[in-house]
């Protein structure tokens, strides 16, 4: 296909102008429509589970058919409301986790995307956590797909590392840091490798080649192991770390665009409202250049709120400290499970331009106390 | 075992702040089999029952009467054995002529010997009175009223105007025996009014049509007692459920004929509404459909109408109707095909009907405007049956911009063929 203006592709969900022979939006996710190329083969898609919060204490099985996101009616079998019409929303579209009482996470496809390329996964065992996000590329086909591999893949990989898992990290702070960030990288490494099994199964059953348009997403971890908090990442999901006391700060160092303007000098609100803002630097797939993860640590000195989110949230509220005061909004009641769906809930009331996925951990650590002597 | 299928037809794709939702949906019945074998009651009575009501008063005399007869008996001879039937002559009173009028049931199963004393009945019939046309349905209706069968049609021919009662009075008994069973109604010559049998028949889910000639209305009856006897199934509803919050704006069959089921909607739920259709047999009808929803956000989906077939009570076939909010405006500004079509083919049989109105009230200017219009769309939508009956009213100046000259002497029989058949739809040219 030659690039001249009357091949100029627009897309019809979002208005914006397409790569030429691209089959994604790189703005939205909705797909392009080939004209009159070969019909789409059938799709891999991941074992879906459903995850479920709290199962019916009396039955113990899941929420078979979950309830009406709108207004809470039946969904019937045709898939809408049996009182609203609302659309049923399939597992992949929204989900949540909530491995213990202190740490949740809600993933939403949000409204404007049509799939959900947000991924996450959750693990936690007394006063260890893992929180992984990971946030597909729309521009590349069944990038949800590897999301949803990726992010589980580095939990595994979390969850060795952790106290119950066979390569503990144990001792000293300094030397759990350390422990801590072989296994992010360790992790990273796994959830690359889960993307590019994804790749080629996908590409085995579509009879194309793995280079054309590989599926990628971006990589965000954090681990809480009792006194401390580390993170790693690829791409520009984030990490925050927002103490109830104390500067809120960010973590992570996105990988994208932006940030490189911002290390040059540009204004924030500029770099971050310019249309190359989004364009990650370095991410997950087969045609990433390497998948190890920058981490960053901080050893927390009174309680707070860890959260990994990706930036269908933080695009609605970026600064550090007004996120902040966001998630102290919704977390009056300390219950991050309520705090997590109150965020993705905002978001959406925000416009919910890209898919929304926030996961909170509350970090218990009692005050240091420094006496005067 | 009938099996029914529905297809959507629709642009769901609404812009910023739209409401309105269109669709077509065309409901196809296959293997209904044939009336009276596929008991539609499980367990109980299947069957049909067949009345035919001959218009018997004074200006039947002559040439319509030895032709409505000739027509009853050949009716009489499609009827299948096993069939139970009557057959009613109707003056400003109503007469059963067969089963005899001293004899003991009101309807007979037909079979050969019911069959030669039927056309023996006939025979008898002689012209005399006037026309009260609503107590040939009352009669029909309590002959119809002692059997237990599923499906029930009455054949219903007259030569004028029901000028015995005051229209309420016929009024008044359509709404009565609404629902109790389907009539079919013919007029022959040029006398009687269109609206008066239109009004039956749109009421008992049947057809209206003009017989020109005396002579054809026996092939004509042959015809309706062959369709009655072609469809298996006796009662289908049209369902239609609207979310909460909505409105059903109308509910219209387009397609094999303009009919307005809005008015006819009975409640099964607070959401959903019932619609009778009347007896089907393997044939396909399309419906428009328009609801009004609360706008949503772009990027948002909603269902705006489920569409049912129900047969018994029981839901054997759906379509879905959707409405997607978008910003693209070379999606929004669409309009299906099927939507357009026969919305322009409603538009047509109403500039018809208004057209020929004004005609009648001597008002040239609106008919010749509304006429004009008509053969604009009849033109437009391929619908070569109502532009041939359009032009032997009109001159045709310029079919594109629709301007016509009304004709000076036109055959009322021409006006009120057209009046008859404006109606009738042509399907949309499917790709």
């Amino acid at each position: 296909m030659s690039a001249d203006d009357s091949d100029l592709v627009r897309c019809p969900q979002c208005g914006e102008n397409a790569a030429p022979g691209g089959r994604f939006c790189e703005n939205c996710g909705t797909p392009l429509g080939d004209a009159g190329g070969p019909t789409p083969p059938a799709e891999v898609t991941l074992e879906m589970a459903p995850t479920v919060v709290d199962p019916d204490p009396a039955t113990g099985d899941s929420a078979a058919r979950r309830p009406c996101a709108a207004c809470g009616g039946v969904i019937a079998p045709d898939g809408y409301c049996t009182d609203c019409g609302t659309p049923g929303q399939s597992e992949r579209d929204h989900f949540e986790e909530r491995p213990a009482g202190w740490v949740a996470g809600v993933c939403d496809r949000g409204v404007r995307h049509a799939r959900n390329e947000d991924a996450m996964a959750l693990a936690a065992s007394g006063t260890f956590a893992a929180l992984v996000v990971c946030d597909g590329v729309s521009s590349a086909p069944d990038s949800d797909v590897a999301s949803l591999a990726a992010s589980r893949a580095a939990r595994d990989v979390l969850v060795a590392y952790g106290p119950d898992g066979p390569s503990s990290v144990e001792g000293t702070p300094n030397r759990r840091i350390a422990g801590w960030t072989d296994a992010m990288v360790a992790a990273s490494r796994a959830a690359g490798q889960a993307v590019r099994g994804a790749a080629e199964q996908l590409a085995a059953v579509k009879g194309t080649e793995v280079t054309d348009d590989p599926p990628s997403c971006t990589f965000v971890a954090a681990v809480v192991d009792a006194d401390l908090i580390v993170a790693g990442w690829l791409g520009d999901s984030r990490v925050y770390w927002l103490p109830d006391t104390g500067p809120a700060e960010q973590l992570s160092v996105d990988d994208s665009w932006a940030q490189e303007m911002i290390a040059a000098g540009i204004p924030r609100a500029q770099a971050e409202s310019s249309p190359q803002a989004h364009a990650i630097t370095r991410w997950l797939g087969p045609d990433a250049p390497d998948t190890d993860a920058h981490c960053a640590a901080t050893v927390p000195s009174g309680p707070g709120w860890l959260l990994v989110c990706s930036d269908g949230l933080w695009n609605y509220c970026s600064d550090a400290h007004e996120m902040g005061e966001l998630v102290r909004r919704f977390a009056t009641c300390g219950d991050p499970h309520a705090a997590a769906a109150a965020l993705v809930r905002w978001a959406n009331a925000q416009g919910g331009r890209d898919n929304i996925t926030a996961a909170l951990a509350r970090v218990a650590v009692e005050p240091t106390v420094t006496e005067q002597r | 075992m009938a099996e029914f299928s529905a297809e959507v037809f629709q642009n769901e794709f609404l812009s910023d702040g739209a409401t309105d939702v269109h669709a077509v949906v065309s409901v196809t019945c296959t293997g209904a089999g044939a009336a009276g074998v596929t008991g539609a009651i499980p367990g109980g009575a299947g069957g049909v029952a067949e009345i035919i009501a001959v218009d018997t008063s004074g200006s039947m005399q002559g040439r319509n009467m030895e032709a409505a007869k000739h027509a009853a008996a050949v009716a009489v001879d499609q009827i299948p054995d096993g069939t139970l039937f009557a057959i009613i002559g109707g003056s400003h009173v109503a007469t059963r002529i067969f089963p005899y009028p001293n004899a003991r049931v009101p309807m007979v199963a037909m079979e050969p010997a019911a069959r030669s004393e039927a056309k023996r009945a006939i025979a008898t019939m002689a012209a005399s009175g006037g026309t009260a046309i609503s107590t040939w349905l009352r009669l029909a209706d309590d002959l119809f009223a002692t059997t237990p069968v599923a499906q029930k049609h009455l054949i219903l021919l007259t030569d004028g105007k029901n000028e015995s009662e005051p229209t309420m009075h016929l009024d008044r008994m359509i709404a009565d025996v609404t629902g109790h069973f389907q009539c079919d109604a013919r007029g022959v010559g040029d006398r009687w009014v269109v609206e008066e049998l239109r009004k039956i028949s749109t009421a008992l889910l049947g057809t209206v049509d003009l017989i020109a000639r005396p002579e054809d209305i026996a092939e004509d009856f042959a015809a309706l007692v062959r369709k009655s006897m072609a469809r298996g199934v006796a009662a289908v509803d049209l369902r239609v459920w609207a979310p909460q919050g909505s409105q059903v704006l109308f509910v219209k069959q387009v397609a094999p004929e303009v009919d307005d089921l809005t008015g006819r909607r009975t409640e099964v739920n607070p959401l959903t509404s019932a619609y009778p259709t009347g007896a089907w047999a393997d044939e396909t009808r399309d419906y428009h459909v328009a609801v009004r929803v609360a706008a949503k956000p772009v990027g948002s989906e909603q269902l705006a109408a489920r569409v049912q077939v129900a047969v018994d009570g029981e839901v054997t076939a759906a379509g879905l109707v959707k409405a997607k909010w978008s910003d693209d405006s070379t999606l929004t500004a669409r309009i299906s095909p099927e939507v357009a079509h026969y919305t322009g083919q409603a538009e047509l049989a109403s500039a018809i009907q208004e057209g020929l109105a004004a005609k009648a009230a001597g008002d040239e200017a609106t008919a010749t405007v509304k006429l004009g219009r008509a053969v604009q769309l009849a033109a437009e939508t391929g619908n070569d049956d109502a532009t041939s009956r359009l032009r032997k009213i009109v001159e045709v100046e310029n079919e594109e911009e629709g301007t016509v000259r009304l004709k000076r002497n036109t055959a009322k029989l021409d006006e009120m063929a057209l009046d008859t058949a404006s109606t009738k739809t042509t399907r949309v040219r499917r790709a």
